[in-house]
């Protein structure tokens, strides 16, 4: 995966982390970032696997890069997953034939909660897309505290639950329509946006509304996979649930201002 | 809070369901008008619940052992482990082995979505880990005794786990004792997060509406049923919240009891992980 040119190489990172107990092949999230053709903005998803379904790693993986390599930013990416849907096919059926439980749950298909960011660095602006739970956070770095401007699409850690609306491999189903959420927003020079799955996002938002929030940290400690292990690993100690984690860090700088500097 | 403990391979769930295979499940279920024995019944619900596990725990091209089932029958005068073929014998089997090792596969046609608008025949695999039976009394306090003393040897052996549940599935009419002053005894055994609980799934031959985890008894048809209500546990917070998402009427004070319906939820009441909502139940 290449690293956005677009914006400074360091300001886009990717952290993950996987269930407690799992193996890192057993993990089940994906994320994906990418210039956008026109150079002057980064694509940059996460999708999130469902445990309950079968070779979600695949399809969340898909979901990802479908979204990064595209150029749209609304509900009608959603109808131009044939050609991933296709090749998740493609790769389960160049396996040996499966056991009948196997079977019958890859028949379900796979499912994957995803989010998809648009950041244009010279409109300053960002567009959101989201089916499921993975979720968006965007903090400033404006004066001694930083202040949440938004998250997208869930608002409170209250709203996580344990049977999101999930994006299915085998099909869109009617009711897709109406569990597409759309938003866009302003962004400052220096704001942070987070892209997280769903575990890590309702601890961080529950951390905020308990009044102890990480931002700061995030912002400005956060470097190594070691310290996102580290937090993750003090997390499951203090409400995180047991899930595969994953973390998008995206610091915007306002292409004006860095022409100004130089 | 208890029943909080995260079922994982390595601290799995337990599972115990109590067949009764007593005589009177020869009688029609639910007033005999489509013609079934309330055995045939069991035997379908048993088979299905048994199945729908096996397809919640399928990963992949394998299978995580997120769940111990046990079943015990009880008839005549004994009650004994009901599994049979490779699984004679055992009282409680992981999901792997029950997953692999059911008496018979059959192949049955389904009516399926065709994708394009129709209807298309399907050829599905039915896996068959229990044949209908029915003989002599109902022994439904010694099976308890048995589910006890199970559960007592599990929780030892995983006293982190989430408790095991006990699933008992009758026509609800005890010959051998005090059905509730053993359903406590059972539901007094637990582990650190919280104690065993009891299901029941009453089988009726009355017809009549079925009824999905009431929180009192008194709309219940008869005493029989009342009686099991009795014995039946409160469900937890989360089994609430899961019963409202699977479409079922569940309240603050709903017990694990079910009359006359099937019982398929019920399994997903456990959380192994993110769980799609718009996956449908079969």
């Amino acid at each position: 995966m290449k690293h956005a040119k677009a914006g400074r190489e360091r300001d886009i990172k990717v952290f993950s982390c996987p269930k407690l107990g799992n193996s890192l092949e057993e993990y089940e999230d994906a994320s994906a970032h990418r210039h956008t053709r026109t150079q002057v903005g980064i694509r940059v998803a996460v999708a999130d696997g469902a445990t309950e379904s079968s070779f979600a790693k695949l399809w969340a993986v898909l979901l990802a890069e479908t979204y990064v390599r595209s150029e749209l930013t609304g509900a009608e990416f959603f109808d131009r997953l044939t050609p991933a849907r296709r090749l998740w096919r493609r790769k389960l059926s160049g396996r040996p034939p499966l056991p009948w439980f196997a079977s019958e749950k890859a028949e379900q298909g796979a499912f994957a909660a995803f989010l998809g960011v648009q950041i244009d660095a010279h409109k300053n602006r960002w567009t959101a897309l989201a089916v499921g739970d993975c979720c968006l956070m965007q903090v400033d770095n404006v004066g001694k505290r930083m202040r949440v401007v938004e998250t997208f699409p869930l608002q409170k850690s209250s709203q996580f639950t344990m049977s999101p609306y999930l994006i299915g491999s085998k099909s869109n189903d009617e009711s897709l329509n109406e569990r597409i959420q759309i938003s866009n927003g302003n962004l400052r020079d220096g704001d942070m946006l987070l892209l997280a799955t769903d575990a890590v996002a309702a601890w961080l938002l529950k951390q905020h509304e308990d009044g102890r929030p990480l931002w700061k940290w995030l912002y400005r400690k956060l470097g190594t996979p070691e310290s996102f292990a580290a937090m993750v690993a003090y997390g499951r100690q203090h409400g995180l649930r047991n899930d595969d984690c994953t973390l998008v860090r995206v610091i915007h700088h306002d292409s004006g201002v860095e022409a100004k500097e130089g | 809070m208890p029943y909080q403990a995260e079922i994982s391979r390595k601290n799995p769930g337990c599972f115990v369901f109590l067949i009764d295979q007593s005589e009177s499940m020869e009688d029609p279920f639910g007033g005999g008008e489509d013609g079934r024995r309330k055995a045939e019944e069991l035997a379908t619900i048993l088979n299905k619940l048994i199945h729908n596990l096996c397809i919640r725990c399928a990963k992949s091209d394998s299978i995580y052992d997120y769940f111990h089932v046990g079943v015990l029958g009880y008839s005549a005068d004994s009650c004994k482990p009901a599994l049979d073929g490779e699984l004679s014998g055992r009282s409680l089997v992981p999901i792997s082995e029950l997953a692999t090792k059911p008496l018979r596969i059959e192949e049955r046609v389904k009516k399926s979505d065709d994708g394009a608008g129709g209807v298309m025949d399907q050829t599905v695999k039915f896996p068959v880990w229990f044949d209908p039976y029915w003989k002599g009394g109902t022994p439904m306090c010694a099976a308890l005794k048995e589910a006890t003393r199970i559960v007592e040897t599990w929780c030892q052996e995983h006293p982190k786990g989430f408790p095991p549940i006990v699933i008992n599935i009758t026509d609800g009419e005890a010959t051998d004792g005090d059905l509730v002053a053993e359903a406590r005894k059972l539901t007094a055994v637990g582990c650190d997060d919280g104690s065993v609980l009891l299901f029941n799934i009453h089988l009726s031959s009355t017809a009549g509406p079925s009824i999905e985890l009431p929180s009192s008894g008194s709309k219940l048809p008869d005493q029989h049923a009342k009686q099991l209500f009795e014995a039946s546990s409160t469900l937890t917070p989360f089994m609430v919240a899961r019963a409202n998402e699977l479409g079922m009427s569940a309240a603050e004070n709903s017990r694990g009891f079910i009359f006359n319906a099937q019982p398929l939820h019920v399994i997903h009441f456990l959380d192994i992980g993110t769980r799609p909502a718009n996956v449908h139940l079969r």
